[in-house]
């Protein structure tokens, strides 16, 4: 292993890409090429863990240089990606067959693998906003490949996160000044007054891609129209991974937040307020895979608010739910998956009963569900304790926010899980049957991989994200699991459960067990706005947008009439003028020519 | 041997005219072909022969003929122009009698060409102009029919205007000096800067100039001599002989003769830039094809002036080498009008449209040539144009340059408009037996074109070594 070995988790998927549409005509060949690129990326990953290299090439000039630096957090980002990639693609195998974009879709995930797995390596913010970039351009490309409606959407999130990609460009360039340098790690600094400024584009980038309010409302569009293992692939893992490194590296190494700083204040209030206002809108969806997207936003409010705390139990907590949410949502994305493509739906009332027709589906789901509702055992739960204790020690208000969200997140599963497995089979999906090997194995494994992290949660802890942090930062701190803290949660939790018994009781029907709170009096408009998009700043942006270019074709059809009228009409005068003045009359162009001449005269004769 | 520039183009002129015409006739065109091609071909690769030498001539006249790079630029601008011009004549010119005549003429105009940029001597100036003017009197009027009878009218008319004036101005001069060489006559202008003869004399001088040039308000006989005149003629007649008689002449005159002086600079500037004006707004509003190139012509010949009258070394190697350039995207335009109005019958553009399907090859050239008139990066005129705006800012003549660039956004209006009406668009019914035109007016168009690409596609890399020593000629 020497310091090429670095550049293997970026030219692997992308060799394989290549690959991928060389052999595209070729049947079966193409799952074939992205499982072995996978494949192989994920042996590299594996040999690469534990090891610290770094690599350095020049490259643009101005500081920009093609530096690679490979160290225990990028390690394990790599790792993750890496099985994320290699399950969602064997996912793919079956849950692609038949539909004419699976070539695409493998070769976007592929190099959306690479991108990421460029962008963690990075350690230079030129070099890492090239691959962060790049990952926009998939992402596009990922989405737009579900259709017309799709493209749609795919629009909508390249422009949100292309402007707060160019938020986070700015961030760079100020940072980079600021500094002096663009290597991230010889980055360090406290940010003053101009380094808040520079840390608050860079958070916009951050957060942003990992799909935090206010820059999330592409990701219920895209649940909706793109395919779904898309889902499952950036939105639920690599992105919340990507985001949620980079936030960590601009908090933790580039600049020293502490617990006095009003930007660690800022992040805790936009973590609280992603994880109330998102789950609110999970509560009442009613498709499978939108109620999942939208707790795909909530559940980086458990992230964000972790971090922003300062404290080392909340960062631990933070990076711990991170990878613990890559594993149960892209878990559930999965079920949501074999479900549309088992029952050909994911409208949730015209399912229900699936249990018993997919029961490995519906106990990978129990188990996932289980984990982002943080019920003990399962790996959710230890993460959101860890965050519940730094919320708590920085103000009771952020820890009820993110106990309040919990609760909802709670019933908002009940809910789904209910009227999607439980209940009374519907006519159509007499039939139904278990979904394929290939798309249950990675279910599976993941299943597992939360039941494993939840029940030795030290290993995890003391393997992947203490060592993040540093033994400096960590001295002194235990994280022993407090005892009041975990019976608050065991009763939040049961009285979700009672919540929904209850409901259910009085509205007949788990679909409709939160259909009160839609229609509660305050609730019921601020609902009715969100579902028509009110609160989106995608479609306020919009209108923004169309007054201002209202306004200027209004200046534009002025400044063409300048152009296109007046100064025409003048040139044409003039023109006519002039034309009519030559007559063909000889004795005129004699005159013109003498008086011309006495013109002449004069002024040469006048300097005598 | 300078003097052969004269001589052979004369020799020819004889053998031709000797009584073996029915052999000759078939020669003629092979001799005008060769004596232009040769002379470009001469100023390229200098053979010795024509450039070094005791002068045959100077042996029994008193004639002096100095080449220096002006007239080298000026040898090569006749050498090329006049090749296209013969081809295009052997193309429009049908009949075998009427081209024998009309090689004869356009090898009279060459010698006088040719003398006028090669003589150091005012009054011999004057005689190879009038050799110039006399061939292309009757060059216009060729066809004979009224149109051209008109064209050729109005010009003698304002020539014989231009003639009293130069003549009375050198007779003054010669009073003054003693002696029309340019030499003496520049020292008597020096020596006598406040007597009022000798300014009236240098003021006369110009103005017949101007008129051989074509300035305004000198111009009355341009726009009707260029567009009346045959195809092959208008071409020798807008791309070179105008050039020669009037512009070359006041670029030698005052700046080693009458100047430099800061009131003839004024003059010059005020001529330059009025003639840009006008010249652009009477061309935009033309709707026949070689009266608009005329007009253009007008305009374009401004902007020499105006750079001439800046008068600084820059600006004056702006000025010759647009003059060059010039000679060939205006002849080259004029080649693509004789094009045009040969394969159509007529030079009305309201009466074309979409000839560029039909003549892909015009299409092009005409293409090329109005973005390197309307002075479009990265072609030729572009980069004179370039130089001229640069010099008039660092003299700070910033109105003059405003004017030059506002003209040049006209220029570009009027000969957009000329390229959609004619090759643009859809092609009627009444012309879709259009053919594009034949070898002799399509490889001498391709032969333009390239040089004009050529040359500003190799502008930074013959700036420095052929550009700017151009502005040599200045003592």
């Amino acid at each position: 292993m020497n310091e090429f070995s670095i550049l293997l988790p970026i030219i692997i998927p992308l060799v394989g890409a290549m690959l991928v549409i060389i052999v595209r005509r070729l049947g079966g060949m193409k799952e074939g090429a992205a499982l072995l690129a996978t494949i192989f990326s994920l042996v590299t990953a594996i040999m690469l863990y534990g090891r610290e290299l770094n690599y350095s090439l020049p490259w643009a000039g101005f500081g920009m240089e093609f530096t690679l630096r490979l160290y225990h957090f990028s390690a394990f980002i790599l790792l993750a990606v890496s099985v994320f990639a290699f399950l969602i693609t064997l996912y793919c195998c079956s849950f692609m067959r038949g539909k004419s974009y699976g070539v695409w879709f493998y070769f976007y995930l592929l190099i959306s693998a690479a991108m990421v797995n460029g962008a963690v390596l990075a350690d230079n913010l030129i070099l890492m906003l090239f691959f962060w970039e790049g990952l926009l351009v998939t992402l596009f490309g990922m989405i737009a490949i579900g259709g017309k409606e799709a493209f749609k959407a795919a629009t909508k999130a390249f422009i949100i996160i292309g402007i707060c990609d160019l938020c986070m460009m700015f961030g760079i360039a100020l940072t980079g000044y600021l500094a002096g340098t663009m290597t991230i790690s010889k980055i360090s600094m406290s940010p003053g007054s101009l380094g808040s400024v520079a840390f608050i584009f860079l958070m916009i980038g951050a957060i942003s891609k990992a799909g935090s309010m206010p820059f999330h409302s592409w990701i219920p569009d895209a649940a909706v129209n793109a395919p779904l293992p898309f889902m499952a692939f950036l939105p639920a893992s690599l992105e919340k991974l990507l985001g949620i490194y980079f936030l960590a590296r601009i908090s933790l190494d580039m600049f020293k937040l502490d617990v006095n700083s009003w930007l660690s204040i800022l992040l805790m209030v936009i973590g609280s307020i992603t994880i109330l206002a998102a789950v609110m809108m999970a509560l009442i969806q009613k498709d499978y895979k939108k109620l999942l997207s939208y707790h795909a936003i909530s559940q980086v409010g458990y992230m964000v608010l972790g971090i922003g705390t300062c404290l080392p139990v909340g960062i631990v907590g933070g990076l711990f739910h991170m990878i613990n949410h890559a594993l149960y949502k892209s878990c559930l994305f999965l079920t949501g998956g074999s479900v549309e493509k088992q029952a050909g739906t994911t409208s949730l009332d015209k399912l229900g009963g699936l249990a018993l027709k997919m029961p490995i589906t519906f106990i990978c789901f129990l188990v996932a569900a289980a984990s982002i509702s943080g019920v003990p055992p399962f790996n959710g739960f230890f993460s959101k304790e860890l965050v519940y204790e730094g919320a708590l020690q920085r103000g009771a208000i952020f820890y009820l926010a993110a106990v309040l969200g919990s609760f909802f997140t709670a019933a908002s599963f009940l809910k789904l899980g209910h009227s999607a497995f439980l209940g009374k089979v519907s006519d159509a999906n007499k039939n139904v049957k278990e979904a394929a090997p290939a798309m249950l194995l990675p279910m599976i494994v993941i299943a597992l991989i939360c039941i494993l992290f939840g029940v030795y949660n030290h290993f995890p802890l003391s393997n992947f994200i203490k060592p993040i942090l540093g033994e400096q930062r960590l001295a002194g701190h235990e994280f022993a699991i407090n005892t009041t803290l975990i019976v608050i949660t065991v009763v939040v939790l049961t009285g979700a459960l009672l919540h929904h018994l209850f409901a259910v009781k009085i509205t007949g029907s788990g679909l409709k067990s939160a259909d009160y709170i839609r229609y509660a009096p305050v609730f019921r408009g601020i609902y009715n706005r969100a579902e028509n998009k009110y609160f989106d700043p995608y479609d306020i942006g919009l209108k923004i947008v169309n007054v201002i270019t209202k306004t200027a074709w209004r200046i534009d059809r002025a400044v063409d009439w300048i152009y296109e009228g007046l100064t025409v009409r003048a040139v044409y005068l003039f023109s006519n003028g002039i034309r009519s003045a030559h007559t063909g009359n000889y004795s005129l162009y004699i005159v013109w020519s003498l008086l011309g001449a006495v013109l002449v005269l004069i002024v040469i004769m006048k300097s005598v | 041997m300078l003097s052969l520039f004269v001589l052979l183009p004369f020799l020819a002129i004889v053998m031709l005219n000797l009584p073996l015409k029915t052999v000759t006739r078939q020669l003629a065109l092979w001799f005008g072909i060769a004596l232009s091609a040769g002379q470009v071909f001469v100023v390229i690769f200098q053979p010795d022969v024509f450039w070094n030498g005791t002068d045959l001539l100077g042996r029994f006249f008193t004639l002096r003929l100095q080449a220096d790079n002006l007239s080298m630029v000026m040898l090569l601008s006749i050498g090329i122009v006049t090749f296209a011009a013969i081809l295009v004549g052997r193309q429009t010119i049908a009949d075998s009698r009427l081209r024998f005549n009309f090689m004869n003429l356009v090898l009279l105009s060459l010698i006088g060409m040719n003398g006028t940029v090669l003589l150091t001597d005012l009054f011999s100036l004057y005689i190879f102009i009038e050799v110039v003017a006399i061939s292309s009197f009757i060059l216009i009027a060729f066809q004979r029919d009224l149109n051209a009878l008109e064209g050729a009218f109005k010009y003698i008319i304002l020539s014989a205007v231009a003639t009293v004036l130069m003549l009375l101005s050198v007779s003054v001069l010669l009073m003054a000096a003693g002696d029309t060489s340019f030499s003496s006559v520049a020292a008597a202008v020096k020596n006598s800067s406040s007597s009022h003869f000798v300014r009236f004399a240098i003021g006369i001088f110009i103005c017949g100039l101007f008129i051989k040039g074509g300035l305004v308000p000198f111009h009355g006989w341009l726009p009707a001599a260029y567009s009346m005149a045959p195809a092959a003629v208008s071409v020798l007649l807008a791309g070179i002989v105008t050039k020669v008689s009037g512009i070359y002449a006041l670029i030698r005159l005052s700046t080693s003769v009458f100047g430099p002086d800061s009131s003839l600079n004024a003059v010059l500037m005020i001529a330059g830039a009025v003639s840009i004006v006008i010249g652009a707004l009477a061309a935009t509003g033309q709707s026949d094809f070689k009266r608009m190139l005329a007009y253009s012509s007008i305009s374009q010949v401004g902007y020499i002036i105006l750079a001439l009258g800046c008068g600084t070394k820059l600006a004056l190697v702006g000025a010759v080498f647009h003059l060059f350039n010039h000679s060939i995207f205006k002849s080259l335009l004029f080649v693509n009008s004789a094009a045009v109005e040969q394969q159509t019958g007529t030079s009305d553009m309201d009466k074309m449209g979409g000839l560029g399907s039909r003549m892909p090859y015009t299409n092009a050239t005409s293409l090329i040539a109005f973005l390197s008139t309307a002075g479009v990066p990265p072609l030729a005129g572009f980069w004179s144009k370039l130089i001229i705006v640069i010099a008039l800012w660092q003299s700070g003549y910033y109105i003059y340059a405003f004017i030059a660039i506002l003209s040049s956004i006209i220029t570009l209006g009027y000969l957009l408009s000329m390229q959609r009406r004619v090759f643009f668009g859809i092609l009627s019914d009444k012309l879709q037996a259009v053919r594009e035109a034949g070898f002799g007016i399509v490889f001498p168009a391709c032969v333009l074109a390239a040089i004009t690409v050529g040359v500003g596609l190799s502008f930074p890399f013959i700036f420095n070594s052929f550009i700017i020593p151009i502005g040599a000629f200045l003592k």
